[in-house]
């Protein structure tokens, strides 16, 4: 069977600040499908990661190349949204579905409406579709983007922290319903956390940003669980199948 | 007075006689009959119709619209923006009456403002950090060297200080015809682009980096909001004074985000432009009747709505309390 198309490839690439490097360079080929969480500690590089990934950052060295017309989206952390902005959860939602130059088109389509309605549904928070933002608690709104992510119909999404307001069981039902779009969707995430013990179950890789030790390491879950050092950096681990 | 451009926002009520002649179309008018007995009446109002409707839909045009982009101005943290925008817009009257006077070109102050408005605005829009700036300090640079340059010139065109002054504060009872048909114009196409691109603007205003995760052209929107600004700024300064415009162009949207409590974001936009249109068109009557400086009493009925705005809300929350508190506590069986 042929491997899943490479949505993302990241040669030599050394991400960081003012022509300062922060890592070690990754050499990384992201596939469709897959589930990949970033961990490490505060300041380790890991959202400077996820942006350069998505373009947002220029790498320092080395190269990201993304396939042609590979659709991403981005959740950004729950707190990084403005409460001052008087914005309702639907309106939200309907930014999910524009891309490029889709705004052209003053009102939301049938169907980008009908997508809303569905991811609200699904992660249980359809009552919250006319509550403006503000209204929220912090893991309600994390829910909120996590059905942004849904509606918008993305190959590739990069969440950053997005359980970091939410307790243990609504953490396990991210990561599980993050696993649900890379079977069913084929969609590809890069979930950039501290919930470890909670998304081994559900990923594929696991890309860890150990700067004092090892620098990057690229493994499976089952490896994680089993290293002492890794237990050491994250705690108790336990990685079921 | 000397052959200096003339704008409408240099004609206060005593020199009502003067530019009312100058004005085609416009009956010969006698200021004395607006002034006797404590101030103008409404039928005199009514009476100056012809003369005072560009003045009144400037005011309400304006109020608008400035007070629709307020909504960004002040949720996106762009006060100061605003100011210095604002400002330029005054330098570029001024500079426009200096080359008048000294240089001997004719220059539009509308095109003076509109000029040193874009400039402000593609000078805030670009990215500075190579230069080690941040937009605050390219900000707090640009109002300064706006405002020392409106003194600077104000003082090399002493003997038009009095329409400097004017263009500043804002002192018009009546407006120029070029300057309303200007605005009027500006404003619409404004207010066009502001509806077909509302998704955009917004996405990109209040969530930028999802926007630029999905390609949406996010430095291309914010030049285009921020050039609106500038352009519509402009035209309020020259037709109705830098104070009012700037005042217009933030205060809407404080009061109506305090008044605002439901409903899509779109509803803070049109109260704010509401309550824009509103205090240009009261803050006018006001000037009217009291005979005051038409700039300041916009500028004051503006600032009175966030007041306003306050004490409603404050009321609100107090109503609610009160009621909430008379309720009968759930029993424990419940």
């Amino acid at each position: 069977m042929a491997s899943p198309e490479i949505l993302v490839s990241c040669e030599r690439l050394e991400v960081g600040f003012d022509r300062k490097a922060l890592l070690p360079p990754i050499d990384l080929e992201i596939r469709r499908g897959e589930v990949i969480v970033v961990v490490g500690h505060n300041g380790a590089g890991k959202t400077t990661f996820a942006r350069t990934v998505l373009g947002l950052l220029r790498p320092i060295a080395g190269t990201v190349r993304r396939s042609k017309g590979l659709a991403c989206t981005y959740v950004p952390q729950a707190a990084s949204l403005d409460p001052t902005v008087p914005l309702r959860v639907d309106e939200l939602l309907g930014w999910g579905a524009i891309r490029r130059w889709g705004f052209l088109r003053p009102w939301k389509g049938r169907a980008d409406r009908e997508l809303g309605r569905t991811a609200l549904a699904t992660l249980g928070v359809s009552p919250l579709a006319t509550r403006r933002l503000d209204e929220l608690s912090g893991g309600q709104r994390q829910r909120v983007l996590l059905a942004r992510l849904l509606a918008s119909d993305a190959d590739l999404a990069v969440l950053d922290e997005p359980t970091a307001a939410m307790d243990g069981p609504a953490t396990g039902a991210t990561f599980a319903a993050l696993r649900r779009l890379a079977t069913e969707k084929g969609m590809t995430s890069i979930v950039v956390t501290h919930a470890i013990a909670a998304a081994t179950s559900h990923v594929d890789r696991v890309v860890v940003f150990d700067p004092g030790g090892e620098g990057i390491v690229v493994t499976t879950p089952k490896q994680i669980s089993e290293s002492p050092r890794f237990h050491a950096l994250f705690g108790g681990i336990h990685h079921h199948e | 007075m000397s052959d200096a451009p003339t704008t409408g926002a240099d004609v206060g009520l005593d020199d009502l006689a003067e530019i009312e002649a100058s004005l085609p179309g416009h009956e010969v008018h006698d200021p004395t009959v607006s002034t006797i007995d404590g101030g103008p009446t409404w039928r005199e109002f009514a009476d100056g119709w012809d003369l005072f409707s560009d003045a009144v839909w400037s005011a309400t045009i304006a109020g608008a619209i400035l007070g629709y982009l307020s909504v960004y101005i002040v949720l996106r943290r762009m006060v100061f923006v605003s100011a210095a925008i604002t400002q330029a817009a005054g330098v570029g009257v001024a500079l426009a009456f200096f080359a008048a006077i000294h240089l001997g070109f004719a220059i539009d102050p509308r095109l003076g403002a509109t000029a040193a408005s874009l400039a402000v605005a593609a000078l805030v829009s670009r990215s500075w950090e190579r230069a080690g700036l941040t937009r605050e300090m390219v900000l707090g640079l640009l109002f300064a060297l706006t405002s020392g340059l409106a003194v600077v010139i104000g003082s090399r065109i002493s003997q038009e200080a009095h329409d400097v002054q004017a263009i500043l504060f804002g002192t018009a009872v009546i407006v120029d015809p070029g300057d309303f048909r200007a605005l009027a114009w500006v404003s619409a196409i404004v207010l066009a682009i502001q509806l077909w691109w509302y998704r955009g603007f917004t996405f990109a205003s209040f969530d930028p980096l999802t926007a630029r995760v999905h390609r949406v052209p996010v430095a291309l929107l914010d030049l285009v909001l921020l050039g609106s600004i500038a352009l519509v700024v402009a035209q309020a300064a020259s037709t109705l004074g830098a104070l009012p415009a700037f005042a217009l162009s933030t205060l809407p949207a404080i009061a109506a985000r305090l008044l605002v409590t439901r409903g899509p974001l779109l509803v803070t936009f049109v109260i704010a432009a509401v309550i824009g249109a509103a205090a240009g068109v009261a803050g006018y009557l006001l000037a009217f009747f009291w005979e005051m400086p038409v700039g300041a009493t916009q500028t004051v009925v503006a600032g009175a709505s966030v007041v306003i705005a306050v004490a409603i809300r404050a009321l609100v929350r107090l109503a609610l309390r009160l009621i909430r508190g008379r309720r009968p506590a759930p029993s424990s069986a419940a």
